[in-house]
């Protein structure tokens, strides 16, 4: 039965190791302008403050929080640019799948898996520079126990970028472009999520309430794990939160899908 | 006719509702706040069948909702009203036993994909079909001999042209030999060979696996080819289902005649090409529409008129033929349409 999936996946796979250009100088100048931000960013603000430490972590802290932050944010999010389901629905690519005796869903999701390979071996080629040029921060605590507790927080975390970007992308079903919806999730995505500020910033009250939002799962939490600062009750709440949230987000991707599907004209065929 | 149709549709209706915007930057400041919603029928109260190694023709004007049927017959669209049966299954609700033995090849929209060789596409089709290797080998083989793409089949296919990436999608279409096939314009915009080829290659899809098939053409070259029995839609109504024999014969009664001259004609050559037949100049180019039965005379005394440099000879355009099946069937009574009604 996976078998039309799995070659949807390695297709992909394939697909994007293609386009070499493309896949190293994203990886690259990407990052790198990321993560100069960063740098001069909170360099400049814990020379104005004069602080040692802000929202728990030090300056070198504070980098090595936004070079994990952005390298686990590539594993969970995969092709997050790019609105392929949106696409197909209002190009009309999406009747060719509506032919195929397989689900559509169940393909564009190995297709989002199939981008996990080459952003892994971004995550290894980066990382390893990044170890190697930023020593490891004091109050990190990485052991083989974190990596693997952050290892799921992140497998459940990727499935859940799907699901949250699937009924966004439906809208397309009525709405001619779902281009701005996409990059106000990614929006609000990256600032609830906290690869813009780490989570430990915001208020108490606001910290809690996001607790309860999938968007942290993406990469504050994942870090937070990976660097041991989160207690296995800790991690079990969030992945029960992170649990609730995929049914959540499948009962209303199949809910829209459903819908969008009786209005879907084909057009463009 | 004992036998289960492969296709039946009854009823067949489909209303799109389309959101209209008035023109200027005054219509799309209020197309931020109102928008108006108009019905378009593009599908009215169709009803046929097609039997096991039937191939149907499927013909009308641009807007006809030809295509609107073949997506409702595939599946792809949902209808308003009306019902459809295809191999015994209601197609839009997508059953994999259903849709692994249908097929809808569209000329006008690739669905191989583009940054992949065929070959790879192909490959993929065959995990999605889960055709078995065997049977996979022995079609690939045949359907790849038979339109003669060996060479291109590691190509990307945006690298092929425009006739060849429509031998692979006809190829990708029957790699899991369908039963029921819908063929949507599949010549649109290839040259005459090409076209040749496709035809000769579904006649042959034909002969060996008997399927139900359904194609659109404008093409009325296609359709004299392909199909004996032939469906005429106009404003999405289903005004005739019979011979296709019947139509071309009774209905097709001029050929037009273009000619490219060397010197415009002058007043003396335009009286005599108008006794020919309806005749149009526009500079060195003249177009002639005379009665078939007179069309090899007339071509000899364009030729003899005027110093031609090229002459093409085409069929009536399909919606002249299809407008002249429309006013016979008000006037005569009865014509051998079993169905197709008005509302």
């Amino acid at each position: 039965m996976t078998g039309p999936y799995l070659h949807v996946l390695g297709l992909e796979t394939r697909k994007l190791m293609s386009y070499r250009a493309d896949f190293w100088l994203h990886t690259v100048v990407a990052f790198a302008v990321q993560m100069a931000i960063a740098f001069f960013l909170w360099r400049a603000i814990f020379d104005a403050t004069g602080e040692g430490s802000i929202g728990g972590f030090a300056f070198d802290g504070m980098v090595a929080y936004y070079v994990l932050a952005l390298l686990i944010g590539r594993l969970v999010r995969g092709k997050e640019r790019e609105i392929t389901i949106a696409r197909d629905i209002y190009e009309g690519a999406l009747s060719r799948y509506l032919l195929f005796p397989a689900s559509y869903g169940g393909m564009k999701y190995a297709e989002h898996l199939g981008a996990l390979a080459p952003a892994a071996l971004q995550v290894v080629v980066l990382g390893g520079l990044a170890a190697v040029a930023v020593p490891a921060p004091a109050g990190f605590e990485i052991s083989p126990a974190t990596v693997a507790m952050a290892t799921v927080v992140v497998a459940f975390a990727n499935l859940l970028a799907f699901l949250l970007r699937f009924p966004i992308q439906a809208v397309a079903f009525w709405a001619d472009n779902v281009w701005s919806l996409n990059v106000m999730l990614r929006f609000v995505t990256e600032f609830l999520g906290g690869l813009l500020l780490p989570l430990s910033l915001f208020p108490e009250v606001a910290q809690k309430a996001m607790a309860w939002l999938p968007f942290q799962y993406f990469f504050y939490f994942p870090v937070a794990v990976l660097i041991g600062k989160v207690d296995p009750e800790a991690w079990l709440r969030g992945l029960g939160v992170m649990a609730l949230w995929c049914c959540l987000l499948g009962l209303l991707g199949a809910w829209v899908w459903r819908r969008g599907i009786r209005t879907y004209a084909g057009v463009g065929i | 006719m004992t036998s289960t149709p492969l296709i039946e549709a009854r009823g067949l209706s489909k209303t799109f509702w389309v959101h209209r915007k008035d023109a200027g930057l005054w219509g799309s400041v209020r197309s931020l706040v109102v928008r108006r919603k108009d019905a378009k029928e593009a599908v009215r109260d169709v009803s046929f069948r097609v039997d096991e190694g039937e191939l149907v023709g499927l013909v009308g004007a641009n807007g006809a909702g030809k295509t609107t049927v073949l997506k409702m017959l595939a599946g792809i669209v949902h209808p308003t009203g009306g019902d459809v049966r295809v191999l015994g299954k209601i197609p839009w609700h997508r059953d994999d036993a259903l849709r692994s033995r249908m097929s809808l090849v569209m000329g006008q929209k690739q669905q191989l994909w583009w940054d992949l060789p065929a070959a790879d596409g192909f490959l993929l089709l065959k995990e999605i079909y889960r055709v078995p290797e065997a049977r996979y080998r022995e079609t690939l083989g045949h359907l790849v001999e038979l339109l003669q793409v060996e060479e291109e089949l590691g190509v990307q296919l945006r690298r092929l042209s425009l006739g060849e990436r429509m031998k692979m999608e006809l190829i990708a279409a029957l790699l899991h030999s369908p039963r029921v096939v819908y063929l949507d314009e599949p010549t649109l915009g290839l040259d005459l060979g090409a076209q040749r080829a496709i035809r000769e290659f579904v006649l042959d899809y034909r002969r060996r696996f008997q399927p139900a098939m359904v194609v659109t053409s404008h093409y009325m070259e296609d359709i004299e080819r392909l199909c004996e029995r032939i469906l005429i839609l106009r404003q999405g109504q289903l005004v005739y289902d019979g011979p296709r024999r019947d139509v071309v014969e009774r209905f097709a009664r001029s050929k037009i005649l273009t000619a490219h001259v060397r010197h415009p004609p002058g007043d003396g050559a335009r009286v005599s090409l108008s006794q020919l037949g309806e005749v149009r100049v526009d500079g060195d180019t003249i177009r002639l529409e005379v009665p078939r039965e007179r069309v090899t005379s007339a071509a000899a005394a364009l030729m003899e008129i005027c110093d031609v440099v090229d002459l093409s000879i085409e069929e009536e355009p399909l919606g002249h033929i299809i407008e002249r099946l429309q006013r016979a069937r008000r006037g005569e009574a009865g014509g051998d349409s079993g169905d197709g009604g008005g509302p």
